[in-house]
């Protein structure tokens, strides 16, 4: 059964305009989907839908099987988590106490931290190999380590689907490859959905990619059905061609001078 | 920069504080512009219905502005927020200068209406203020701050208008100076409700105000209704600081400096910020308030030159605390 289902989605940030133009979708249990397209393509947005804070105007978006606008607040909380493309630094947390805030859906008025908040959070810490910076001021870490932290908050609201924008941005290239690897380990207990710029890394991680353009698909499926000469051109107007790496079989895009 | 305390160390200044604020506490008692014997304190008339009410409103007053200081810096996620910068301090002021110069004397229902009519004008200013900033169904912070700023400035227009007219130059003066010297057990009991509502609900709603602190659109997918906690949380850090003002006038400082010194100490965690700050703003208050009972005694200073004399370096200490380079 699909975890995430989307429906002639449109939705946008003023009724006039939408961003998203009529989109379908949907995502299986276990399935790292990379969203790609150029910019102004409406991938943010389309996560921002899918957790709820764009107005949709049409279409109906299902989680497990209930409708987005049933869901109230905690429950969604408990099945989609967002890491965003920046995430701010809580200055005087350490790395623990802000994980711990990805708990947040499970407390109650009074009760906070219990055994079992504090067993995800340190399930969280170990998953993303935090232990040594666990006990670290977030404010000092760098954008590699804070990433996982961020990654980390996610996962410790233990969701079903757990959405990213952009999680390589701004990172090196050693910590993009960890953290699309990690994603990649990450996805075999609930799905992933993240936006990438790096076609190249999207396609050699991602089970799954959705490649977009003005709000409306090109192409959806396995990474070497979308990362084609031809979708490239329809969605970035750019030649290339599209060569497979030989001992991992994944389609990869090469510049035509 | 040293490193903030751990949860258990925490707690432990919690205990150091409360033993403090009871030290505290009773020491004040003794000081005063008339000398008693310690012996003849707990026979002293002056003691009972002078310095005790008085010292008790110090306590009430330095929690509600403490807290509302907490509060408002969590929900509209500026650090430069104090109790009074959605307009609460320009509206008080008018509304106790209109009821300084129709005669102060006027009763109502037993109480003068000098404080009355400062706790409404407060809660007006905020109404106001959360009116003009809400645009298209919500209220962004900046807004918000930018709207209280514009409030504050026509208020003080009215204010000037106000004293010009009325020539009640140096009553309104002193009580925008803030005192306690009108302390008594009327007043004791009218705002002590409001301290111990207020800081039950900001307990309530600790969850909600660490959730904010990752921002308000990480907060709303952590399950919080921004909106809505933000609109509750600041009616309660108004009516709040609308009663500390309505009995001891604009007493600055606290509401900013509390806050900010108990972060430097043990961090954001509301769970633990909201009681430390309690009692440290307390404390704080009592120690004022002492100091403007006794420093020139006989003659009284208002405790708003205190606290301002007090907090503006203890800011900026604070500021280049943060700020210096380290471990």
């Amino acid at each position: 059964m699909s975890i995430l289902k989307v429906e002639q989605l449109v939705c946008g940030y003023h009724p006039k305009y939408p961003v998203i133009k009529g989109l379908s979708f949907s995502v299986e249990d276990g399935q790292f989907v990379g969203v790609v397209g150029p910019n102004g393509s409406g991938k943010t947005t389309l996560l921002r839908a899918l957790i709820g804070m764009v107005t949709r105007s049409q279409g109906s978006i299902y989680v497990s099987q209930y409708r987005l606008e049933n869901l109230d607040r905690r429950d969604l909380a408990r099945r989609i988590a967002l890491v965003p493309q920046l995430m701010e630094p809580v200055e005087g947390f350490s790395v623990e106490e802000l994980i711990m805030l990805g708990r947040t859906p499970y407390f109650d008025r009074l009760k906070f931290d219990d055994k079992r908040d504090r067993a995800a959070v340190r399930w969280a810490i170990r998953e993303l190999k935090l232990q040594d910076l666990k006990d670290r001021p977030v404010a000092e870490l760098s954008g590699g380590e804070f990433q996982r932290v961020a990654i980390a908050r996610a996962l410790a609201q233990q969701p079903k689907v757990m959405l990213l924008d952009e999680p390589t941005s701004h990172l090196d290239i050693r910590y993009q490859v960890r953290i699309c690897k990690l994603l990649r380990k990450l996805r075999s207990r609930r799905s992933i959905i993240a936006t990438f710029h790096d076609l190249n890394l999207a396609s050699r991680y991602c089970s799954r990619l959705i490649l977009l353009k003005d709000g409306e698909l090109v192409a959806a499926g396995s990474p070497e059905n979308v990362v084609t000469p031809e979708n490239i051109w329809k969605a970035y107007r750019l030649k290339v061609t599209v060569r497979s790496n030989p001992r991992t079989r994944k389609a990869k895009y090469v510049l035509l001078p | 920069m040293n490193k903030k305390l751990n949860k258990r160390q925490a707690w432990l200044a919690f205990l150091v504080l409360m033993l403090g604020l009871i030290a505290v506490f009773i020491l004040s008692l003794f000081f005063g512009s008339v000398s008693i014997a310690p012996e003849k304190l707990w026979q002293s008339e002056i003691v009972w219905q002078i310095r005790l009410p008085r010292v008790i409103l110090a306590g009430l007053i330095g929690l509600l502005l403490s807290l509302s200081g907490v509060i408002l810096q969590g929900v509209l996620r500026n650090p430069l927020a104090d109790p009074y910068i959605l307009g609460i301090s320009a509206g008080g002021a008018v509304g106790a200068a209109l009821a300084i110069s129709m005669g102060g004397g006027i009763v109502v229902l037993g109480m003068s209406s000098v404080p009355i009519a400062a706790f409404i004008f407060s809660l007006l200013a905020v109404f106001i203020v959360y009116k003009l900033a809400k645009v298209g169904g919500r209220t962004a912070p900046e807004t918000l701050i930018l709207a209280g700023v514009a409030l504050s400035a026509f208020c003080s227009a009215i204010l000037a208008l106000i004293i010009i007219v009325s020539g009640n130059l140096q009553t309104i003066y002193f009580w925008l100076l803030g005192s306690l010297a009108w302390a008594s057990w009327g007043n004791v009991i009218t705002v002590a409700p409001y301290a111990l509502i207020g800081a039950g609900i900001v307990y309530f709603y600790s969850k909600e105000l660490n959730a904010l602190l990752l921002g308000e659109e990480m907060a709303a997918t952590l399950g919080i209704d921004v909106e809505q906690v933000r609109l509750i949380l600041i009616v309660v850090a108004s009516v709040m600081t609308a009663a500390a003002v309505s009995v001891a006038g604009l007493i600055g400082f606290v509401g900013l400096i509390v806050p900010h010194w108990v972060r430097l100490l043990i961090g954001p965690n509301h769970r633990l910020l909201i009681p430390i700050a309690s009692l440290s703003g307390m404390l704080l208050m009592i120690l004022a308030d002492t100091l403007a009972r006794t420093m020139l005694a006989p003659l009284e200073i208002p405790i708003g030159i205190i606290m301002s004399l007090i907090g503006a370096p203890f800011f900026l200490y604070l500021l280049r605390r943060r700020r210096a380079p380290g471990k």
